[in-house]
């Protein structure tokens, strides 16, 4: 049963999903890096997502290389227009903390019960993007599974480049450092917000759009991913670009090979239990609370 | 520009005046005498239950400083163990309640001792999020105890007595008055420990010492075994709510408790009626839940205008209904008394 | 260069600053001190625009700049060191400068700029690639001047820069604020010690309890009784 190939092929599975939450977490703690906040609409970009590709797919008969790209452009402005009209006015005022956590979670059953309206309450098949196994040393692994492995490592590779070299990354490290130093070298702190929140709304809706053919679409599909990528955000370190990455795929990997021991129903107890007794040795996560 | 966080208005927990909370009890007492449809009575009580809900959760965050988002794991610990040993053990229902508390509450300490060290408010969060999800997940799969997700059926009502002789109240699925009445009084009581706890000398002393959390550290001690107080009568409180919860609706699942729905229920209840005051998440409560009725005609839109009428609240009000009503009414206090002046 | 009049600021609901007049002259060094608490930092945050201001006026280059937001006035010639050098510690020193000229007006030439910087403060120019984090006090307070002067203003803010620093070093900064004056550069200098200030300003402010009490010529100040007794300590 726990052969070398049988093993492997658990791995590349382990390291599929978690690639998929290192996306939604990286997004998440992009968010409370620089704007302190949660946003408890996160899942429902994912989830839009996933409905944007279904919709182009399947209503529209599209080609997934044209609508992929429109759908997670089409809800980057959607987090773009939600944060300038509803978080950016909060963020001003006291109670900020509190006050937005409301805002995200009521445009969040906003969103989720929209999805329902209109696509209705049941599981939506989405088609492979691509079709067929590759099929090495008697090991299967699905075309569609190795593209999103290769599409997460382009889009972290990028990610990376676009903080690390651009102005704009510049920028959006000093905001999340210090926002009154990056006040006073001039850099427009909420314009900084409204694009950190529609690229956070991007990479999960980016997730949502690869994983939907895997798990099918659903106005819910948003929530556990939301409490993953929460996990997966803690476990790696508030606020730590490489801890949200690196933690997604242990995660993933855990659940991964969890299910070789356990029954699937099982399964989550191990990443809750991992989670609380990460917080109980050392609750600044793997990678420490750190500035990025 | 950096506008206060709310955690600085959290430990300044208005108390309400004893009049204002009384006044609300009576109201609250009356209602049934006004009201005879069945229909919304149950309404109402499901009113009281997340009232208490959103009341003790209240308590936890802002009192004793656990911002936690796993309350409903109380909830459904109170539920479960009252509803399985009524059901296999025979014991009555009505001392499943407070017994559901006590086992919500003991269990509580699990995560509860934990949380008191760790602090930072995050990590806290989904500390307490991860117990309750854990309590789900063994809910939903151990099931030679709960039945999984299939759920308790045929939980006892509260067994019914006898008040002199002419009276017998029923509690059964029927009787939505007399529960009504249990739930209120669950629900006083609730108050009136809180109340108690915040007029105590840690209490009074934490009010005073407003925004800082580490100056009030070095009052010594007292302030943590307060806090711990604080917390086990929230959880406590969430436990015999939820042990009421499963005798008056007979049945019980897994989701119908556990979930983070319920928890987002409370969360916004509490947000909307505003927290960090004694009465805003029972304002709250009644206005999204009767709110939430009202919108019944808009059929499918109605979760819709719900999730926008929160983020409008908030952004009218972003410190909750009871401080802007406050706010309205000292404006008008205001304005009054210029006029007389004049 | 800069005129306020009349600044009246609150710190949430209690007064802070009362009916505060300044007037700093171009290319001069004018100086504001007064003791701990008495709300020099608070004036310095409100002329930035990360106070609000509630009557008054501020004019910058005979410009009412009340209505600009606090991050397009580095646009208009304001930079800052702010109190505590609020250095960026999880980037490199030559992040921390390049972020500096940040602004449109200076972006594109922001290697020549930094060039100009490593010139002024070769020890930095040795850490370059080092984390702001790693730097010593006095090497964050040269950090945060080298920062400030990339978007080349001209009228720089110090608040308190001689805060935490050993003497020699404290000398070397004012030197360096000298030197920034010769270029042209207008200063206006916060500090609590009025002898390091009045020792490097030509004309000074005296910032009592939210008041400008007196303000005078840097020598006649030195030479005030009130000056010396209360401050001086003689």
């Amino acid at each position: 049963m726990f052969t070398l190939p049988i093993m492997i092929e658990q791995a590349v599975n382990g390291l599929v999903l978690g690639s998929m939450y290192a996306l939604v977490a990286t997004g998440l703690t992009l968010i409370w890096g620089t704007m302190k906040m949660l946003n408890f609409a996160h899942g429902e970009f994912y989830m839009l997502g996933g409905f944007g590709t279904y919709f182009g797919l399947m209503i529209l008969g599209l080609p997934p290389w044209l609508v992929v790209p429109i759908a997670v452009f089409l809800i980057f402005i959607i987090a773009f227009i939600l944060e300038k009209s509803i978080i950016s006015p909060l963020m001003g005022k006291p109670g900020w903390d509190i006050s937005t956590v409301v805002a995200t979670l009521g445009a969040g059953i906003f969103l989720q019960n929209f999805a329902f309206k209109f696509w209705g309450g049941d599981f939506l098949n989405v088609p492979y993007m691509f079709d067929g196994v590759l099929r090495i040393w008697g090991m299967a692994f699905a075309w569609h599974r190795l593209y999103i492995l290769a599409l997460t490592l382009v889009v972290i590779i990028t990610f990376w480049q676009i903080v690390k070299r651009t102005r704009f990354g510049l920028a959006l490290r000093a905001t999340a450092q210090d926002n009154e130093a990056a006040i006073l070298m001039g850099i427009p702190f909420r314009r900084i917000y409204t694009i950190t929140f529609g690229l956070s709304a991007s990479l999960a809706a980016l997730a949502g759009s690869a994983l939907a053919p895997i798990f099918s679409v659903n106005p819910w599909m948003g929530m556990v991913p939301l409490i993953k990528a929460l996990i997966v955000v803690i476990l790696g370190g508030l606020g730590s670009f490489t801890g949200a990455i690196l933690g997604g795929f242990i995660l993933g990997l855990c659940e991964s090979f969890s299910v070789l021991f356990l029954s699937s129903g099982w399964k989550d107890l191990i990443s809750f239990s991992l989670l609380i007794i990460i917080l109980v040795i050392k609750p600044s996560g793997l990678f420490g609370a750190k500035e990025w | 520009m950096d506008p206060m966080p709310a955690r600085k208005l959290l430990l300044r927990l208005r108390v309400a005046n004893p009049a204002t909370l009384w006044g609300t009890f009576a109201l609250l007492a009356l209602l049934p005498l006004l009201i005879h449809n069945d229909y919304y009575l149950n309404i109402l009580t499901i009113c009281l239950i997340y009232a208490a809900l959103a009341s003790t959760w209240n308590l936890m965050v802002g009192y004793a400083g656990i911002l936690s988002f796993g309350h409903q794991a109380f909830y459904g610990l109170g539920a479960y163990f009252s509803a399985i040993i009524t059901i296999h053990l025979g014991v009555s229902p009505w001392l499943g309640l407070p017994l559901g508390g006590l086992f919500a509450a003991l269990l509580s300490l699990a995560i509860g001792i934990p949380c008191l060290r760790l602090r930072i408010a995050p990590y806290i969060a989904i500390a307490t999020l991860a117990f309750s999800e854990i309590l789900l997940v063994i809910c939903k799969n151990w099931v030679s105890l709960t039945r999984g997700e299939m759920g308790l059926s045929g939980i006892p009502p509260l067994t019914s007595f006898r008040l002199g002789d002419f009276l017998t109240l029923n509690f059964g699925s029927g009787s939505k008055v007399p529960n009504y009445y249990v739930m209120l009084g669950i629900y006083i009581l609730a108050m009136l420990a809180m109340y108690w706890l915040m007029n105590s000398k840690v209490g009074l002393a934490l009010k005073s010492l407003r925004e800082d959390q580490d100056a009030a550290a070095s009052l010594g001690v007292d302030i943590t075994r307060y806090k711990l107080i604080a917390f086990l009568i929230s959880s406590f409180f969430a436990g015999v709510t939820g042990a009421f919860y499963a005798h008056y609706l007979s049945i019980l699942t897994p989701e119908s408790v556990f979930s983070v729905g319920e928890m987002v229920e409370v969360v916004a209840i509490t947000l909307v009626g505003g927290i960090g005051t004694f009465l805003g998440p029972t304002l709250g409560a009644f206005t999204l839940i009767v709110g939430l009725e009202l919108l019944r005609g808009l059929e499918d839109y109605r979760f819709m205008i719900y999730g926008a009428m929160l983020v409008i609240v908030v952004l009218l009000l972003p410190n909750g209904l009871l401080m802007g009503f406050h706010r309205s009414v000292t404006r008008i206090k205001g304005l009054l008394q210029f006029g007389k002046t004049k | 260069m800069l005129e306020v009049k009349d600044l009246q600021i609150y710190y949430g609901d209690a007064q802070a600053l009362w009916d505060i007049s300044i007037r700093v002259r171009p290319k001069e060094i004018c100086t504001l001190v007064g003791a701990n608490g008495a709300g020099k930092t608070t004036l310095l945050k409100a002329i930035c625009g990360l106070v609000p201001v509630a009557a008054g006026k501020i004019s910058l280059l005979g410009k009412d700049v009340k209505a600009v937001p606090a991050n397009e006035r580095v646009s208009l010639g304001l930079s800052m060191v702010p109190e505590g050098r609020k250095i960026f510690t999880g980037m490199t020193v030559e992040e921390n400068l390049k972020i500096g000229a940040y602004v449109n007006k200076v972006w594109n030439r922001k290697e020549e700029f930094l060039g100009k910087n490593y010139d002024l403060f070769p020890r930095l120019k040795e850490r370059r690639n080092q984390l702001g984090g790693t730097l010593s006090g006095g090497e964050r307070q040269m950090l945060a001047i080298a920062r400030a002067l990339m978007s080349q203003p001209d009228l720089l803010f110090l608040d308190e820069p001689s805060l935490g620093l050993s003497p020699k070093f404290v000398d070397h900064v004012m030197e360096i604020v000298r030197s920034i004056n010769d270029q042209g550069v207008t200063i206006l200098l916060v500090e609590q010690n009025i002898n390091i200030a009045l020792g490097v300003a030509q004309r000074g402010y005296v910032l009592e309890s939210g008041r400008i009490v007196m303000h005078d010529d840097a020598g006649a100040l030195l030479a005030n009784p009130h000056i010396k007794e209360a401050y001086l300590g003689m």
